[in-house]
């Protein structure tokens, strides 16, 4: 099958765009570059060449002896595994023909992101570090401790998210109101071991799908996709520490290192 | 108690926190039930593991790549890629605690000046994370390293 010089344009833009979309909602290196090729190629390209970097993914595509190269600049827009489900489920329609290069543009420029109800997600948060502070042997006062101060970290983490803030300075703020608030439990002398609601607290921060991301990139051979995010994932983790320390320094309540 | 009860209670406490992680990465809602069972299942099986003596590395390992094999299964039965199931269900056993000790003890190394005890916290705590966490993704990935080898799952 041959294309015309503007299809071959409509058909990379396409593929530039759902992968694009891929690495802006966090999915893994290998799953953007495979999901793009298999875009490209069930669209009519001869073969799609995929070079990802932290920041920007660089496409070629070939056909017929003519090439068509393209960057798309890619600006986190946070995790968000729904979008990175709805462009896999429009490659594997494309890939059944059930989808031509013009519906595949008009579904992926119809993708909103889903985001769950910011209450429900910050019940649910405060909740989750309760039984964290439950594995680490809390009783059921730290447990109430633990949901308080972890729901007000979400709840302000959100709200910075919203206004668009560094996820660096973000961090650092929600870690010193969960360590703040905990640590009114170990004031007031609330529960069995209250030191244990200022660990368990803050564990609403770790940067687990980066470090997992980081990881299997690099077990996968994307090796500079794997140290950008393990570096990025660190410094989240090192803003999370200035935070609590910050705190611990502030109330005098000392927890973590003795 | 005997070991089944502290089994459920430990599957009960871990289904939270792998639905409460899910839903700040927006998994679609009708997959979060997976992402409760993969979680209570993964952390109940370290559990038992690390009850008959298992290092938390090994018993991690083996948990991940369980967890790895069996979303494996529901991502060809459901058309998803794996991240969506796999990652929220192992958050409970991320080493977040350590990996906060280990950076609060750096901090401290540089306001406080050196000493023995920090040094050894912080080394501690710093290979314990790296080493969890390596088994964790390793264990994950295991089904597309060894089985699938670069060929698309889905």
């Amino acid at each position: 099958m041959s294309l015309s010089r503007q299809a071959q344009t409509e058909l990379i833009r396409v593929a530039a765009k759902a992968g694009q979309l891929l690495h802006q909602h966090g999915a893994e290196s290998r799953l953007v570059e495979q999901t793009t090729q298999r875009i490209g190629m069930a669209l009519g390209a001869r073969s799609i060449e995929l070079s990802v970097s932290p920041d920007a993914i660089v496409i070629t595509s070939l056909f017929d002896g003519e090439c068509i190269t393209t960057t798309r600049r890619c600006y986190d827009r946070g995790l968000n595994m729904q979008m990175v489900c709805d462009v896999q489920r429009i490659c594997i329609m494309a890939e059944k023909k059930l989808l031509d290069a013009k519906q595949v543009k008009d579904r992926l420029n119809r993708l909103k992101p889903m985001k769950y109800n910011r209450w429900a997600v910050v019940f649910m948060i405060g909740l989750a570090c309760g039984s964290f502070s439950h594995f680490f042997g809390g009783d059921w006062q730290v447990y109430i401790t633990t949901f308080f101060a972890s729901a007000g970290a979400m709840t302000i983490r959100q709200e910075i998210a919203h206004r668009h803030h560094s996820p660096l300075v973000n961090f650092a703020i929600a870690a010193f109101v969960a360590t703040t608030i905990a640590s009114l439990g170990v004031v007031y002398e609330f529960g069995e071991k209250p030191e244990i609601a200022l660990a368990a607290s803050v564990l609403l921060l770790v940067p687990g799908f980066p470090l997992i991301n980081a990881v299997s990139d690099m077990l996968k051979g994307h090796i500079s996709m794997g140290i950008a995010r393990w570096v990025f994932a660190s410094l989240l983790t090192l803003s999370v520490s200035v935070g609590i320390v910050a705190s611990m320094t502030l109330t005098g309540v000392v927890a973590w290192i003795g | 108690m005997d070991l089944i009860t502290l089994l459920i209670i430990d599957a009960w406490f871990a289904w939270i926190p792998a639905v409460g992680f899910a839903m700040v990465f927006n998994v679609p809602k009708k997959m979060l039930i997976y992402c409760a069972v993969g979680g209570a299942f993964a952390h109940s099986f370290r559990f038992l593991l690390m009850h008959f003596g298992v290092p938390i590395e090994w018993a991690t390992l083996a948990a991940s790549s369980s967890m790895g094999f069996l979303g494996l299964y529901w991502s060809r039965k459901h058309f998803i890629p794996r991240p969506v199931f796999t990652v929220a269900s192992v958050i409970p056993m991320i080493p977040g605690s350590f990996a906060f000790t280990t950076v609060i003890g750096i901090v401290q190394l540089n306001s406080g000046g050196y000493s023995l005890e920090l040094i050894q916290i912080v080394v501690e705590n710093g290979l314990r994370t790296l080493f969890i966490l390596a088994a964790l993704s390793f264990g994950l990935a295991l089904p597309s390293i060894i089985i699938y080898r670069g060929r698309p799952i889905v």
